[in-house]
């Protein structure tokens, strides 16, 4: 994880042939969904690339600057895009689980102010080490001057870093993160819960009541594993280290979007087909 | 009302064993090396610095933790499932998960260690003994209080998910927050302690950790006495925080306005975090810096 200085290089750009043999499997996901089971399952199948590509694009968010970070080397939150995003992802759908008797909408917005609180805390609670703790001021190496504050970098920058800390730019950033991430996360248990309420009953046979925390259980790891795909896509997508909303990393995002929605498609369809 | 007293109460005792258990996450991946920083554990025998530090670093810290807490919580459900008491539930169930923490501890440290071989890294076997049950100890307070937590959230607050899927979930939470908050003081403020406080390490000084300590060479014992000065209640307030007001801005709001209570509130408490954020950052550049005289304007990106 310490792709220092890594830039912005890494071919940014996207492989025609390889978009349109992704494409291809996402329609041929969407297809075979529709066929067998239109409906609500194609409809979970929709909600579930959406909330697989929310977490993709909330991931450029999180400011992470792995193990430089942790030397103060270079800006962010000292670990990794996933394992981070994840985090806070998960912390969103914990809240996201727990409103969804209260209706869509406010389980959707309940996980996902689940996972930028839980940004919003970590992201304070890192600056408050990196200030008190260590003497270090925030310091972007990416940008000369913070995008929100209008705060200079250069000369707050140690001799040989490329900047540290978390400027304010990279806290708000990982609180959108954490916010799409939950959002996304949520979308996706709401979503597969549905499908699984639906459906569980009629095919083991019992009441609504019995299979209720089978599919509570099920789309909760669906959930879970669904998050970590796409986390991990995105990941990889970054490369190493990101700043944040400002960093040049974060134009990459179209590519990640696009894995994303396939790796969900797919992902999705087999949660999907589990009970149809 | 008394519910809800009961709830808050709840939130409290959960908020406070998620404080420990941030605490000890921490303490017990700075011995083991487990964080972002065991890269320069790793990388100093290659430039000549032979240490004796443990480095058990396959995973990170998220995804270990996420698998042990599961793994306590799925036994503890297990036990209780055949009517075992819940505490002695999860009381084995967390100390058969410290067992595969005990056993990845020792694997990965002899696996990572051998690798450095030819740059003259020995393996310590004392280390091996002595350092593996210290981290096998912090492991279990972390694993033992954050499966006690989501015992509370399943049992006492009726939250839906199964136990093992809340270890999972929290277990993985509790990983990120003190890997990102436990880790800079571990990486900078121990392993660099020959540089001047106040300051980023150069990049120039990757791989030079200090290597010895006050009496002889230091070991990552040493680390775990330095960083639960800071760095682990850090992490543990990180932690505990998460935990207390996510579960109490529920509790205590979402009654109001069809559930829309709990998310208004969750905005509050973000703009507030945000609001003493950015005062913590301005007392940092008023207090450190500027370390070079300020150019106007026009400074390369």
């Amino acid at each position: 994880m310490t792709a220092l200085g890594s830039g912005s290089g890494g071919g940014q750009g996207m492989k025609p042939v390889a978009v349109v043999v992704g494409l291809v499997i996402l329609v041929v996901a969407l297809a075979a969904v529709y066929f067998l089971a239109p409906g609500m399952a194609f409809m979970a199948l929709i909600g579930v690339i959406i909330g697989g590509v929310l977490i993709g694009f909330g991931v450029h968010f999180v400011p992470v600057g792995g193990a430089p970070a942790a030397m103060g080397q270079s800006p962010g939150i000292a670990t990794g895009v996933t394992m981070l995003a994840a985090g806070a992802g998960l912390a969103g759908l914990f809240g996201g689980a727990w409103a969804a008797e209260l209706g869509f909408g406010v389980a959707l917005a309940g996980g996902a102010i689940g996972g930028a609180l839980m940004m919003a805390i970590t992201c304070l609670m890192v600056n408050v080490v990196y200030v008190y703790a260590m003497g270090i001021p925030a310091a972007s190496g990416k940008v000369a001057k913070d995008p929100i504050t209008g705060d200079t970098f250069e000369a707050y920058k140690s001799q040989g870093t490329e900047g540290h800390g978390l400027p304010f730019v990279s806290y708000v950033g990982g609180v959108i993160g954490g916010l799409l991430g939950g959002l996304g996360g949520t979308l996706i248990y709401l979503e597969l819960l549905g499908v699984y309420e639906a459906s569980l009953p009629q095919l083991m046979g019992g009441s609504i009541d019995q299979i209720v925390p089978l599919a509570v259980g099920l789309a909760g790891i669906f959930a879970v594993g669904l998050f970590l795909v796409n986390a991990v896509i995105a990941a990889y997508n970054i490369t190493g280290t990101i700043e944040g909303p400002h960093d040049p990393k974060f134009k990459r995002f179209p590519r990640a979007v696009i894995g994303c929605a396939i790796a969900s498609a797919v992902c999705g369809l087999l949660a999907v087909m589990l009970v149809v | 009302m008394e519910e809800l007293l009961f709830g808050i109460g709840i939130s409290a005792v959960a908020g406070a064993l998620a404080t420990v258990s941030g605490a000890a996450e921490d303490t017990e991946s700075d011995i083991g090396s487990q964080g972002d920083p065991n890269s320069q554990v790793q990388l100093a025998p290659q430039m000549g610095y032979i240490h004796r530090i443990y480095s058990k670093a396959i995973s990170g810290e998220p995804p270990a933790y996420g698998l042990w807490c599961a793994l306590g919580a799925g036994l503890a459900w297990a036990l209780m499932a055949i009517n075992y008491n819940p505490v002695l539930a999860i009381v084995l169930g967390s100390a058969i998960a410290v067992f595969v923490q005990g056993i990845y501890a020792t694997t990965a440290y002899l696996g990572r260690t051998a690798s450095l071989a030819k740059f003259g890294q020995p393996v310590y076997i004392d280390l091996i003994k002595s350092v593996t049950t210290v981290t096998m100890a912090h492991a279990f307070i972390a694993i033992f209080t954050c499966v006690s937590m989501c015992f509370l959230m399943v049992n006492a607050l009726r939250h839906p998910f199964p136990l093992p899927l809340l270890g999972l979930v929290w277990g993985i939470a509790l990983g990120a927050a003190g890997s990102a908050t436990g880790n800079p003081f571990y990486g900078k403020e121990r392993q660099y302690q020959s540089q001047k406080f106040g300051a980023g390490v150069p990049i120039s000084a990757s791989g030079n950790i200090v290597r010895y300590a006050e009496a002889g060479q230091r070991s990552s014992l040493d680390n775990g006495w330095f960083t639960s000065k800071m760095g682990g209640p850090a992490s543990g307030v990180c932690f505990g925080l998460i935990v207390f007001l996510e579960l109490w801005r529920t509790i205590f709001f979402e009654g109001f306005a069809a559930g829309w209570g709990a998310v208004i509130a969750g905005i509050v408490l973000i703009l507030i975090f945000m609001i003493i954020d950015r005062m913590v950052e301005k007392w940092a550049r008023r207090t450190y810096g500027p370390y070079t005289e300020e150019k106007k304007e026009e400074v390369s990106s």
